[in-house]
């Protein structure tokens, strides 16, 4: 609900729609309940709105680590994404997917009230979804920021 | 006048700032928390009907989830003017404790318990969760995982989506339960009473036993004496779900009692200007400023404040423990503000074992899960104690349940002097002579963590007019050379 905060949610959405054979699942956090919900899977895509300082609408493809390294990112949602899939692979290395994705959509606004996201991150979705497609379809899946 | 910013704040929900104001000696003169994010839900929830609401406010925090859920579904019930039948309350009650079992259990492993399990001074990037797992064994972190994750099972089949339930209904609760999901429930139940008595043990072999840290948890540094807010049950006891909601003062005196609608006599909020959160005081008392001690008008909620306020708690195992913590610290009521930790740890063992009596409960298979609606009232007050602590929902609506006006109080706001005033008495006790170090100023945050902030939560409020933003230049007199405000 808040513009491009919901950047993650619009290419679930746009993919739950779309005729591929995935499941996906929203989730308004970064805790623990994002493991219970990749667990077991093969092959999973995370995506979330960021904002990381890169121009509006840059797609980031990050690693567990990379999103682990800094303590400061515990700030927001009790346990940061990185902290969530660090305990994950440390605890449950036979149940996490082998294979992870993490793709960061850099937001422009994210405090307006509106399930419209800016411009920017607009043309970033459409190309994080084709991405997601050409991934489980057996194409080339190189971001392009 | 030197400045030291612990900021952004380390492990709490939302963006907050310490501000702490050194004198020309080095020592601390004054220490400020302040929070800087803001996001509005009261406004946005204007317009909405009123049964929408509890999906919706959901979303205020991807941890607070089910508590917003639950308050805002207390209050659909006031709307209109129905009360949920005996089924239907105790889902909603199974519902809330197995959330409760979650929250804390993440709020005392991944937030509260690293600074004593892998200890105060050891390096920021290993005082997490991760440090913390590989202080007791992967083992350990497996289980405590595993059977928190029983929890989360009961809140989903309950919840009827995955972390962001939508089973409430006005005067109702749209999931039941047959015999197999009750006994799957039971046995999940029996899980949680298990990481209840782990963590309990985990506590008293790293904490309790530990003099050096034992003199933290019983230490002036970390003691805040306030008024306590909590909601108690006819018999006095802790409650969760329901009941009336009291105060008592700094000796342990009641000082007031009301229920719904009455907080508006009780409670008022003064707007600050150098934070998004509102600083709420006990009305009648009146603004006294941010002080501790005898007569303050400030109050503390959240697990310590329902184990002072209350006379003991309502499930055995859970009541030995309250009778032990307040043995070890020699009376009530306690001002400890480390003892937060531990009364949450005892409320985590309360939790599960409610959600096991209320699964062998024989009315939780039962199929009234819907009374039917009264007339539209115009207004809904839903009041529970939140994990963090007491969390008001008051809504206006028009004459078709249209939401007209909101007002959120959560736990991080009742608490927002006290926790100004612990963040000042451990930077006032740790800083000295300008010595500031990594270690120290961790010591200063554990000031804060006791109180399990939600800021996300918090800072629900739109005030017209740009961010309040002040910026104050002192010479080495104190003395302001420029100061440049806009508001």
């Amino acid at each position: 609900m808040l513009k491009d905060d919901r950047a993650g949610i619009e290419v679930a959405e746009r993919i739950e729609r779309s005729d591929l054979a995935v499941d996906t699942e929203v989730i308004y956090g970064v805790g623990f309940e994002v493991n219970d919900k990749i667990m077991g899977y093969e092959d999973v895509i995370i995506i979330d709105a960021a904002k990381v300082g890169y121009p509006p609408g840059t797609v980031t493809e990050v690693t567990v680590d990379d999103i682990f390294t800094d303590h400061n990112l515990a700030i927001s949602h009790a346990v940061t994404l990185g902290s969530t899939l660090k305990v994950g692979y440390d605890l449950f290395p036979d149940e996490m997917p082998k294979k992870l994705r993490i793709f960061l959509i850099e937001a422009e606004d994210y405090f307006e009230f509106t399930r419209q996201c800016s411009p920017k991150v607009v043309e970033a979705i459409d190309r994080v979804v084709a991405l997601i497609h050409r991934h489980f379809t057996g194409g080339t899946t190189e971001t392009t920021h | 006048m030197k400045k030291i910013e612990i900021n952004p704040m380390t492990r709490l929900e939302g963006h907050g700032k310490i501000a702490i104001f050194l004198d020309d000696n080095g020592n601390v003169d004054e220490a400020f928390f302040q929070v800087v994010e803001f996001r509005g839900f009261e406004k946005f929830l204007v317009g909405l009907p009123i049964e929408e609401v509890p999906r919706t406010v959901s979303t205020i925090c991807g941890v607070c989830r089910g508590v917003h859920f639950t308050a805002a579904m207390k209050a659909s019930d006031g709307v209109y003017g129905v009360q949920p039948t005996p089924t239907a309350r105790k889902l909603r009650e199974l519902f809330f404790n197995a959330h409760y079992v979650e929250d804390h259990a993440v709020i005392l492993y991944a937030l509260g318990l690293p600074d004593f399990v892998v200890g105060p001074s050891a390096p920021a990037a290993q005082r997490n969760v991760v440090g913390l797992i590989n202080v007791v064994g992967a083992q350990l972190g497996r289980e405590v995982l595993r059977k928190r994750g029983c929890a989360v099972k009961i809140f989903e089949m309950l919840g009827g989506k995955p972390n962001h339930p939508v089973a409430a209904l006005p005067g109702g609760w749209s999931k039941t339960i047959n015999e197999s999901e009750r006994a799957q429930i039971e046995e999940w139940s029996l899980e949680l009473i298990e990481l209840s008595k782990l963590t309990l043990k985990v506590f008293e072999e790293v904490v309790l036993g530990n003099p050096a840290y034992m003199e933290l948890v019983t230490g002036d540094m970390y003691r805040v004496p306030v008024n306590y807010m909590a909601t108690t049950d006819a018999d006095g006891m802790l409650t969760l779900y329901d009941g009336t909601q009291k105060v008592i003062d700094v000796n342990g005196n009641q000082i007031a009692s009301f229920t719904g609608k009455e907080y508006i006599d009780h409670i008022s909020e003064r707007v600050l200007p150098w934070t998004y959160l509102k600083m709420p005081y006990q009305k009648k008392i009146g603004w006294k400023g941010i002080v501790d001690g005898e007569g303050t008008s400030l109050y503390s909620v959240g697990p310590l404040a329902r184990f002072n306020v209350s006379k003991g708690i309502p499930t055995p195992l859970a009541n030995e423990e309250y009778k032990k913590f307040f043995a070890t610290f020699g009376g009530r009521p306690v001002h400890n503000i480390l003892g937060y930790h531990w009364a949450r740890a005892i409320e985590l063992l309360h939790c599960s074992e409610r959600c096991l009596e209320l699964s062998r409960d024989p009315e939780i298979t039962g199929s009234d899960n819907r009374a039917p609606l009264g007339e539209v009232t115009g207004e809904g007050i839903g009041i529970i104690e939140a994990p963090r602590g007491t969390l008001i929902h008051h809504y206006n609506t028009d004459e078709k349940g249209v939401v007209t006006d909101a007002n959120i109080v959560v736990a991080t706001t009742h608490n927002k002097g006290p926790i100004n005033l612990a963040v000042r008495k451990a930077a006032k006790h740790f800083i000295k002579n300008g010595n500031v170090d990594e270690t120290i100023l961790n010591h200063v945050e554990m000031a804060y963590r006791p109180y399990d902030l939600c800021l996300g939560c918090a800072t629900h409020a739109i005030r017209p007019g740009s961010s309040p933003i002040e910026v104050t230049i002192y010479d080495d007199k104190k003395e302001v050379v420029k100061s440049l405000r806009n508001f």
